[in-house]
């Protein structure tokens, strides 16, 4: 592992900063970024801290607008990081009732909702457990969008779209073997998926 | 690459929305999916686009300045039918959905979109589409495979023949096909049926002259359950069995007189009422006759109602024997030839000289259909590659009735009948129609030469 986590050496990105409002628990976050951390060669760094300006809802609807939180976040992220806001929010687009996260292809920052990922949404028991996991797949898939991947119509794949969080439980937590190709190593490490030689 | 799970097939789409917010989120929202994705923002930017492209899906904007979506989507549907539309509206209102689905749409999306509800379209556009382009492709393959034998013939009856085909099977009109036994009457029909736009309904055969006249009643028409004795189930006639395509009356001319007037009735009506039963149930049906008698005659005898009669010859189509188009027998014996050598997985065969020969001095009484048991005999009997005259039924290849000094008219009367009956297969009926006398002759005579088959045929 510390082998191959060498040989990941993110080319111009040095770390990744998450962001995480007021709203969302501190040991939540937390644990998020722990597990983050985890399948990401690059250093993980939590940074609570408020919204550069204050979140903008869209017109007439409960949702706030996730490309305005993105644009800030992507002015805030410097050179050689990765800047991903967490956030309790519910995010939303002009033309789409809601997302559960948002990235700038190629860019350098992405957003994530909790709004929607905790099974008590949808009555059933909480289970911050299964809600980490949800986020953590969340964030995985932006950050595949960062890197510049599409949408991937495998089954299996993080990278394939969900609107819901049972498909966001169906499709896992791997890139398939055709998105870990084309993904920057960086943003890889050898526990889950072996970038080709 | 991961080639085992399914991967959806990018689709080509066109958006329209005079929005530049919704061109450019939709378009980037596709084009994440790995679709191909063209803007435009009114309507006649869209047009020129379809004009040099063809898109799998377009998203329309209802509400659009100048020519609207609605307008938009008719137009395209003139230039571009198999392009899938759907409507997208700021209101879900049912009065615009209707509208939209009226004129033609797969369907219509609200503003804005629930992410999942666009995915699932799109999804089911796409499946949509391939659905339908496999039909077509298994429509295609259908048609050819169920495609009659060709009618072949070069010579000008034959080709006047095929030409009243044409002209009659794109219409809907009654035919009455006239012809010698063995004249290729049920092939005639059967190409008229897929020569027409009722082509994927069923083509259904009655022989009238098969089925006694209660049988044939139930046959054509159905049954209650408990019409009569042994009628235990309801059961649908072939009239209701060919709704929606096409119905072939086989020796229209043996029916009796209380099932022509029935028939007359249905035809009149386009409904029948089942044996037994009460209620008329429509049927939509097209109807082809076919017959070996004189139906003319039939009517002076009184034994064939006149009115069915004009029901019937509403477009009269002659097969002619075979004996008058001589230049149809090598054509023909070719084609069949190829036929049999390829079912019975023979080696590929040709007709020797004197077997062609032989072939075009016969003169063919049991028409097409004897000349084809003459093909079938010989790619058995023959040894490829050349099939010869000795291959060909005895009756083909020995001289030609004449009526030499020496032969009396019993001998020839005797080898007439041979003749006859072999060309009918030993069919007595029709070899007694053939020699226009009546069964029990026939079998006198039979007797009286002391015929049989086995030996006969040899």
């Amino acid at each position: 592992m510390s082998e191959t986590t060498r040989s990941l050496a993110p080319p111009g990105i040095e770390a990744v900063w998450f962001h995480a409002e007021a709203g969302l628990a501190r040991a939540a976050a937390e644990n998020i970024v722990a597990r983050a951390s985890r399948r990401l060669a690059v250093p993980c760094h939590l940074h609570p801290r408020p919204w550069e300006n204050a979140p903008v809802r869209l017109d007439g609807r409960e949702q706030v607008d996730a490309d305005r939180l993105l644009a800030d976040l992507e002015v805030s992220a410097g050179p050689g990081s990765v800047h991903i806001g967490l956030t309790t929010l519910d995010l939303g687009l002009a033309l789409f009732t809601f997302v559960f996260g948002r990235a700038t292809r190629n860019g350098r920052a992405a957003v994530v909702s909790f709004a929607r990922l905790g099974p008590e949404q949808y009555g059933l028991a909480a289970d911050p457990n299964l809600t980490a996991r949800r986020a953590v797949a969340e964030i995985m898939h932006e950050l595949g969008h960062v890197a510049g991947l599409g949408h991937c119509s495998d089954v299996g794949c993080i990278m394939q779209f969900a609107a819901s969080v049972e498909r966001i439980d169906l499709r896992g937590l791997e890139f398939c073997p055709s998105c870990a190709a084309a993904l920057p190593r960086h943003l890889l490490t050898a526990a889950h998926v072996t970038p080709p030689a | 690459m991961n080639n085992t799970l399914p991967r959806s097939s990018s689709l080509s789409i066109l958006v329209v929305d005079d929005e530049p917010i919704v061109v450019q989120s939709l378009g980037d929202w596709f084009r994440q999916d790995g679709h191909r994705v063209d803007t435009a923002q009114n309507s006649t930017e869209a047009l020129r686009l379809v004009a040099e492209k063809d898109y799998d899906l377009a998203f329309l904007d209802i509400k659009m300045p100048g020519v609207d979506g609605l307008e938009l989507q008719a137009r395209l549907a003139a230039v571009k039918p198999d392009m899938t539309v759907i409507i997208m509206t700021a209101y879900a209102s049912v009065e615009t959905a209707v509208k939209a689905l009226k004129a033609g749409a797969y369907d219509y999306i609200a503003k804005p979109f629930d992410p999942e509800e666009l995915s699932v379209l799109v999804r089911r556009a796409s499946e949509h589409r391939s659905l339908r382009s496999e039909n077509l492709r298994l429509k295609e393959r259908l048609e050819a495979a169920s495609a009659p034998s060709p009618i072949i013939g070069v010579s000008s009856a034959m080709r006047r023949v095929q030409d009243l085909i044409a002209a009659v099977a794109g219409t809907d009109a009654t035919a009455l096909i006239r012809g010698e036994s063995g004249t290729g009457k049920e092939l005639a029909a059967r190409a008229i049926h897929v020569g027409s736009p009722r082509r994927y309904g069923p083509f259904v055969i009655v022989n009238c002259g098969a089925l006694a006249e209660g049988l044939l009643e139930s046959e054509l028409f159905g049954h209650e359950k408990g019409a009569f004795t042994g009628a235990i189930y309801r059961h649908r006639g072939k009239f209701e069995l060919s709704d929606g395509g096409t119905l072939f009356l086989d020796e229209i001319g043996t029916i009796s007189p209380k099932v022509q007037v029935e028939l007359l009735r249905v035809i009149e009506d386009k409904s029948v009422t089942r044996v037994g039963g009460r209620n008329p149930v429509p049927v939509d049906f097209r109807l082809i006759a076919a017959t070996n008698e004189d139906l003319e005659a039939k009517i002076q005898r009184g034994e064939f109602r006149d009115d069915l009669y004009w029901r019937l010859n509403v477009f009269a189509i002659d097969m002619p024997p075979l004996r008058v188009r001589p230049e149809d027998i090598a054509p023909m014996a070719e084609s069949f030839l190829e036929r049999f050598t390829r079912s019975m997985n023979r080696k590929p065969m040709r007709f020797s000289e004197e077997g062609l020969a032989a072939l075009q001095a016969y003169s063919w009484p049991g028409n097409v259909r004897e000349l084809q048991n003459a093909i079938e005999r010989a790619v058995v009997a023959g040894t490829p590659p050349i099939i010869e005259a000795k291959d060909f039924p005895m009756r083909v290849t020995s001289a030609p009735i004449a009526l030499s000094s020496g032969q009396s008219l019993a001998e020839a009367e005797r080898a007439h009948i041979i003749s006859v009956l072999e060309a009918q297969d030993w069919n007595i009926s029709s070899a007694a129609r053939m020699l226009e006398i009546d069964r029990g002759t026939l079998y006198h005579k039979i007797e009286k030469f002391g015929l049989d088959k086995a030996r006969a045929v040899g």
